[in-house]
């Protein structure tokens, strides 16, 4: 993939991330309020709701692409040789992904009701 | 009342035979309208011979005596000791570069860089006009204004030196490299707009300036390098969209591809 191209996913993610964080948080006030947000069985009631697991899996997938993609520039100008550059594209891709799968299992476990 | 005298704080280092960089203070006559090469140069002929110091033309144009002054990167001919506001001077070689020895750096890497982004006009269509030339290429001057303050650049290295990517990142082309890209992608005279922007569009180009601006502070030509590396990744983006491409192969829109030859102007 082109750095452009990458970069791109980079910008978009940032301004979906403001957009997506501030509905999270809004909706965290109108589905429950604020102070018990992170009551445990008030998390599992988030995540049951269809619209608010959708916004925390959209919110997860946008995230750890923008997160990810940080944390591989800083490590790109951290060092330069050529073996350091391949080993970090790929291992920020590999782990964004798995974050993503773990994170996504969570979501769907959570919202079946397989969490308690 | 004796005369005012400047002290002159030089870093003294010679790679091959020091270990690390001491400060040498040399007492300095002040004159009006003294700059801080003539400081350095008064130190050099009557104080001490062995001050390596590069410079040329003393007038702000070929861009030899880059250094830094007080911790801030100048060209050292047109730096006023007057304007310093200090009776102490602290000169030390330009940063992310290797020293030669006290004030000289090693600029080859810096060249280097600036031929990798391939910096001159390339034609691709017109061989024949080329070898046996019949007219001159000519721009309109709103196109000539688009890119013109970029070819004002002396590469003195001054942007490089103060560059927060270029202290970490040694694969980075630098301000003054990709300054000089956009100039090239600009000139609607150059056909090379795809191989220039692809040298550009890598893990270590364009995309690792964070847009600091320091670059563009210490410029001593006005270059703005800053504005040109920004402009350069819209130029990137435009060339990779395929509605801002196919636009642009319309004739209307983002000019990713213009194409000169309607320019080209035959003499009578």
């Amino acid at each position: 993939m082109r750095e452009s191209t990458i970069m791109q996913i980079q910008y978009v993610t940032a301004v979906f991330a403001i957009g997506l964080v501030t509905l999270h948080l809004l909706m965290q006030g109108v589905l429950v309020p604020y102070g018990d947000a992170l009551m445990f069985q008030k998390v599992l009631s988030l995540y049951k709701d269809a619209v608010n697991g959708a916004l925390l899996e959209i919110l997860l997938i946008v995230v750890l692409a923008h997160g990810f993609n940080g944390l591989r520039i800083i490590l790109l100008e951290w060092r330069q040789t050529a073996g350091w550059t391949k080993g970090v594209n790929r291992t920020a891709l590999f782990a964004a992904l798995v974050t993503m799968a773990y994170g996504t299992r969570t979501v769907i476990l959570a919202a079946t009701g397989q969490v308690s | 009342m004796g005369r005012k005298e400047l002290e002159l704080k030089v870093q003294r280092f010679d790679p091959s035979v020091e270990k690390a960089p001491r400060f040498q203070r040399y007492a300095v006559p002040l004159k009006d309208g003294m700059t801080v090469l003539d400081a350095l140069l008064y130190a050099k002929e009557r104080l001490d011979h062995g001050i390596a110091i590069r410079f040329s033309c003393r007038m702000a144009s070929c861009g030899s005596c880059g250094m830094k002054v007080n911790g801030r990167p100048v060209l050292a001919c047109e730096t006023q000791v007057a304007d310093l506001g200090s009776s102490t001077v602290t000169v030390r070689p330009m940063d992310n570069f290797a020293i030669v020895r006290d004030l000289v750096v090693d600029l080859g890497s810096f060249f280097s860089k600036h031929a990798g982004i391939a910096p001159h006009l390339e034609r691709k269509g017109d061989l024949q006009e080329q070898e046996s030339p019949s007219g001159e290429y000519l721009i309109r001057p709103d196109e000539l204004d688009s890119f013109v303050q970029f070819t004002y650049c002396i590469k003195c290295g001054l942007c490089s030196s103060a560059c927060p990517t270029s202290s970490t990142d040694s694969l980075f082309p630098g301000p003054q490299a990709l300054a000089q890209a956009h100039r090239f992608v600009e000139d609607p005279r150059d056909e090379a707009n795809e191989e220039r922007l692809d040298l550009v569009d890598k893990e270590h180009g364009v995309w690792r300036c964070h847009f600091a601006g320091t670059c563009s502070a210490v410029c001593p030509k006005g270059v703005d390098p800053a504005l040109g590396i920004q402009l350069l990744k819209r130029h990137v983006m435009a060339a990779r969209s395929p509605s801002r491409r196919k636009k642009a192969k319309g004739g209307g829109g983002a000019r990713v591809f213009p194409n000169p030859n309607k320019d080209l102007v035959k003499s009578p």
